[in-house]
């Protein structure tokens, strides 16, 4: 009877920010942000995105989009693979430039 | 060489005189056994209770005890005097003694030519004995351990389990329901930024391809970590997206948390804001088999061409 209930419940609240269109949109906002960081990459970061990472205030813009199209846990979680993954490819970068011949 | 040669002339003393004490006294021969010469030398005991021929044994004392040597003899002394703790043995050893210096006085010579080629017969025997038990226990080591590595593994692991869930048409479904055909089963949560809606995607790809490769019919399912914001809706709604046969499942609570314990899945929320938090849980897809037993996982790091190929050797091994 407990499993009844639960069925019924809530029939109207369909999360529809987390299906597929949702989620395109969110992923091409992202995808966007990240490029703009990459491209000014040389520009001192002076904006405090989440989790640690700072961007130049050259793609404020794109933040702004990113934020609006994709859930805040979300935003965050993909802030924090990005910084991640930015780690990782200084680590191998680095190795090779002290590697050299 | 020399001191091999003067070690199994040691050796082959203490033996006679253990087997002429087995001989002599059959019953007492356990503690006998037990004293000192034995004891340094753990070989023999693997000798003489294979018995190699008593006989031959006596044969080999006659001859030995035919011709001994002043250096022989003290060391005679040795092991009759630890010997002698047996009050029957002392006659039969004074009487061997009593020989060896009849057949000293007899001979004359140091030791017989014939006598040096038995000892090195007996000791090169010896050695190639042991050497050839203690190849064939290595051997033996070696295989079992390989024959735990190749076959396959004993016993099935314990995952898997009956559970009383609901699909995303708002109906009971229990795993009673899911026999006869085999499921490739992902645990996951509808608000997942990115790793859910690959795995799925991977997944129906990876189950229309087996189809195409091999003909064979598997049922994916998705089934919620996130009880309390997936509701049979926000599933239906959800799996609809990703592929017509994609069964999603949901349940209360208590029922997600009996499944993945069944399952050994980890769940953890992550303790964000109240509404907006992601679920922390472990990417796996399970193969489960027509009797829904438990057959094979898959990982993340598998892509849909590895998956598929998994699956169909999965189910052709399992057909036999």
């Amino acid at each position: 009877m407990a499993l009844e209930a639960y069925a019924s419940r809530n029939p109207d609240t369909v999360h529809t920010d987390v299906l597929s269109e949702a989620r395109q949109a969110c992923y091409k906002a992202r995808d966007a942000f990240y490029a703009c960081l990459e491209k000014e990459s040389n520009k001192a970061p002076t904006e405090i995105a989440s989790v640690g990472l700072l961007y130049p205030s050259e793609c404020k813009g794109s933040r702004a989009e990113f934020v609006k199209h994709c859930r805040a846990s979300w935003v965050k979680h993909f802030d924090r693979q990005y910084c991640r993954n930015r780690r990782v490819q200084r680590l191998l970068d680095d190795k090779d430039s002290r590697r050299g011949v | 060489m020399a001191t091999i040669i003067s070690r199994n002339v040691n050796h082959l003393r203490y033996v006679n005189r253990c087997l002429s004490q087995f001989r002599r006294l059959p019953i007492r021969s356990p503690p006998l056994a037990d004293t000192a010469p034995l004891r340094t030398l753990p070989i023999l005991q693997s000798v003489v209770p294979l018995g190699f021929g008593i006989q031959s044994l006596a044969i080999y004392q006659r001859c030995l005890f035919g011709t001994s040597t002043a250096s022989v003899n003290p060391e005679n002394q040795a092991p009759n005097s630890s010997g002698e703790a047996n009050s029957g043995n002392g006659k039969h050893s004074g009487g061997s003694h009593q020989s060896n210096e009849s057949g000293k006085s007899v001979r004359g010579g140091p030791v017989s030519w014939l006598s040096f080629l038995l000892l090195i017969a007996t000791g090169a025997g010896l050695i190639f004995y042991y050497d050839k038990q203690k190849k064939q226990h290595i051997e033996e080591i070696t295989s079992a351990s390989e024959a735990v590595k190749q076959g396959p593994s004993v016993g099935q692991a314990a995952i898997g389990g009956p559970f009383n869930l609901i699909n995303h048409d708002g109906k009971h479904v229990t795993e009673k329901d899911l026999l006869g055909k085999w499921t490739l089963i992902y645990f996951g949560f509808t608000h997942c930024p990115d790793i859910c809606p690959e795995e799925l995607q991977k997944l129906v790809a990876a189950v229309d391809k087996i189809k195409e490769k091999a003909g064979i019919e598997i049922v994916p399912v998705f089934i919620s970590v996130d009880p309390e914001r997936d509701t049979v809706e926000q599933v239906g709604e959800y799996v609809k997206e990703f592929h017509p046969k994609l069964i999603g499942l949901t349940g209360t609570p208590d029922e997600i948390r009996s499944v993945a314990r069944a399952y050994r899945v980890y769940y953890m929320k992550t303790a964000e804001e109240d509404s907006d938090y992601l679920v922390d849980h472990s990417i796996v897809m399970y193969l489960m088999g027509p009797d829904m037993k438990f057959v094979k996982f898959f990982g993340k790091n598998n892509d849909v061409d590895s998956l598929a190929d998994g699956v169909i050797k999965e189910i052709k091994q399992y057909k036999k």
